[in-house]
């Protein structure tokens, strides 16, 4: 009779698998900003990397909600076209009332900060309705956020009649946009993104709702079963979601001083390139905001890294592919590794 | 006796009941379909006479019709068969794209037509193959692994375009051949072209396929329960890697038939054909994981898709699409949950 070897416990190793994921990335991060400064000139400039950071704030802050999202095992497709939709509905509502000729001049003359309550309300509304389809109608998320991304794009189109509306605003308009920390560059919408990645972070390492999260992601019968309501913790997500979505829109709105019906094209694949960069697994129930925030950061170098080797733009498309390809293919071999 | 009487009816109430449910199942898209021609048939009557000019059910409106329908009838019966199976591709878009770019370029640089499809079609082989490869050996999640090679067929669609152009079409240097035209618009029978006639010989094709080879019998089981299949002795990679390459082969005729009937290979002509396929496979019934689902239905969706969007582009304004099409998907969730997914509760 064979008596088995005892299995070799894994003591002291304790670094927990997200932590090694996301420090994982931030040594790919280090090489590719190491070859990124070889092949480009003046890459490793102070101002260029404060950039890499501030290029991308609305990516950040849409990744924080499709990370979330995206642990549970959900996708969130909705974000870019709530984007638009917030930005286009922030315009509409507090446009001068009754103007000009021009129909895409009138709005409805709602003092600004109502019109941003109602346009984040809104923005909350579309995530509502994708929490309806997902939670309660058990539809697969991909869908149903692909659908409400048409809904929330043809909408803003509607508004916009195709274009933009950026006339008639008031004063108060352009401010939350432009408005800079005095004697610095930080704008707004910049500390808006550390405050909201810092609250994130935080919010997944210590509250029980974020470990919640997590259950109902590696397992979600199981969550079930322990007496979590799945339905209502992914309701409270798309709507944070789609709630990030609207800050992000109003933001962007008033830093161009318009609501344009095609912005966002396409931030919702830019949200989930990150995610999945920072290591958040397809599979769910795994992943952290940080590793996003750090697949954000991956992201940048590699696009101005493109821009900076004087690539054609379309060259993004292609790159994007390539490369959270590799990246899932590597976290899983480094996964598959420490594990023995 | 009296009791044995009430129990009888109660019995054939419930299988009448049922009865029912399963008649409006198998037949609501015929109707649903019946329902927007007759909708949009009865627009501008006091402009035009009922099969006159300008009329929906015109002749000319009917062959127009039917010619932009190419590609996605061209598209949707071997994207049904993949659903059935369970596992969904998103990048049949960009792989139409891309093969209407890479198709019109031959064509430009001076290509016969059957040599210029036959690399075309080789070319859909190899998308499909690399597709099976991300999700079956790979084992990345379709969704994500289609989403992956969307944005890398797209960007090499778009770099293939010259610099400073929008498509592959006729330059000051080269021009394109007018016969490029002819499998997309010329008249054969019936005043539809070649590429229509083609499309009705796939679907007929997918759909023998799908009800009575073993090909279609294992994509059902695959679909309905993966482990029990390969318990059963299917090779699921197998089977599903060819279906993934059947997928990007008929993305690639559909790219051919696009770039045929609009003259020019644009690398973004085949962008949102994903979604129309998905909208077309819901209306058709088939579950989202699979198990079930049948082509004829879905090439009707299909023609539903096609009659609304053309007929509301004579309508309303363009900037309307996106909402319209969001609402038909909506729809299609909403009606494909209420009579599919019931019978998977039960």
């Amino acid at each position: 009779m064979e008596i088995k070897q005892p299995q070799k416990l894994i003591i002291g190793n304790k670094l927990s698998d997200e932590s090694f994921i996301t420090l994982f990335m931030i040594g790919v991060l280090i090489i590719l900003f190491g070859l990124a400064c070889l092949v480009v000139p003046n890459f490793y400039l102070p101002k260029n990397i404060l950039n890499l950071i501030t290029n991308n704030w609305f990516i950040i802050i849409l990744g924080i909600g499709v990370t979330f999202v995206l642990i549970t095992g959900n996708y969130d497709m909705s974000v870019g076209a709530n984007i638009a939709l917030t930005g286009v509905l922030s315009v509409y509502f507090c446009q001068g009332a009754n103007v000009s000729q021009n129909t895409l001049a009138n709005g409805l003359g709602l003092p600004y900060g109502v019109a941003v309550v109602l346009a984040l309300l809104c923005a909350m509304g579309v995530g509502a309705v994708n929490a309806f389809f997902i939670a309660k109608l058990k539809v697969p998320s991909i869908i149903v956020t692909l659908g409400t991304s048409m809904l929330a794009r043809g909408t803003a189109q509607v508004i916009t009649q195709g274009a933009q509306r950026n006339t008639s605003l008031p004063d108060a308009f352009g401010v939350l946009g432009n408005w800079n920390l005095p004697g610095t560059p930080f704008r707004l919408p910049l500390l808006i993104m550390i405050v909201l990645i810092t609250a994130a972070f935080i919010f997944e390492r210590k509250t029980i709702f974020a470990r919640r999260i997590y259950l109902i992601g590696a397992n979600p019968e199981a969550a079930r079963l322990s007496g979590i309501n799945v339905a209502k913790y992914l309701t409270m997500l798309y709507i944070f979601s789609g709630l990030l979505a609207g800050i992000t829109g109003i933001l962007l709105a008033s830093e161009y001083q318009a609501g344009v019906s095609s912005r966002a094209m396409g931030y919702e694949f830019d949200a989930l390139v990150v995610t999945l960069l920072g290591g958040v697994s397809v599979a769910g129930g795994f992943g952290s905001v940080l590793g996003m925030f750090v697949g954000a950061i991956i992201l940048s170098v590699v696009t101005s890294a493109a821009t900076g080797m004087l690539l054609s733009p379309d060259w993004q498309f292609t790159l994007k592919g390539i490369v959270t390809f590799l990246a899932i293919l590597a976290q899983r071999y480094a996964l598959d590794k420490r594990k023995g | 006796m009296n009791n044995t009487l009430q129990k009888n009816t109660f019995r054939q109430q419930i299988e009448h009941s049922a009865e029912i449910r399963a008649n409006i199942k198998r037949y609501y898209i015929y109707v649903v379909l019946a329902l927007i021609v007759m909708a949009f048939s009865l627009m501008k009557l006091d402009q035009v006479t009922f099969f006159g000019r300008g009329h929906f059910l015109s002749p000319d409106s009917i062959i127009n019709l039917l010619r932009s329908a190419v590609p996605i009838l061209i598209l949707s019966g071997a994207f049904t068969l993949l659903m059935i199976s369970g596992y969904i591709d998103l990048s049949v878009g960009s792989a139409m794209s891309l093969t209407a770019v890479v198709f019109s370029w031959l064509i430009l640089n001076g290509s016969p037509f059957l040599v210029a499809i036959s690399i075309t079609l080789v070319l859909g082989l190899i998308m499909g193959a690399l597709n099976g490869l991300l999700v079956m050996r790979l084992r990345i999640t379709p969704v994500i692994a289609t989403l992956v090679t969307l944005n890398l067929f797209k960007g090499i669609a778009l770099l293939i375009v010259p610099d400073g152009t929008s498509a592959i079409k006729s330059t000051p240097t080269q021009t394109m051949p007018g016969w490029i035209n002819d499998f997309a618009r010329k008249d054969v029978l019936l005043g539809l072209p070649w590429a229509f006639w083609v499309a009705i010989l796939i679907i007929v094709l997918l759909t023998i396929v799908q009800r009575k080879t073993i090909l279609g019998k294992y994509a059902a089981a695959i679909g309905g329960n993966r482990l029990a299949a390969e318990l059963s002795g299917i090779n699921a990679v197998k089977t599903i890697w060819l279906l993934y390459i059947i997928v990007g082969f008929f993305a690639a005729m559909a790219g051919v038939a696009r770039a045929s009937y609009m003259s020019l290979g644009d690398p973004l002509s085949g962008d949102g054909m994903e979604f129309n396929c998905l909208i077309a496979v819901l209306l058709g019934g088939t579950a989202f994981a699979g198990g079930e689902g049948s082509v004829t239905k879905t090439v009707v969706g299909a023609l539903i898709i096609i009659c609304v969007t053309i007929g509301l582009m004579t309508v309303i304004p363009p900037y309307w699409e996106n909402l319209a099409k969001g609402t038909v998907l909506i729809f299609a969730v909403v009606l494909n949950h209420l009579l599919v997914q019931e019978k998977i509760k039960a």
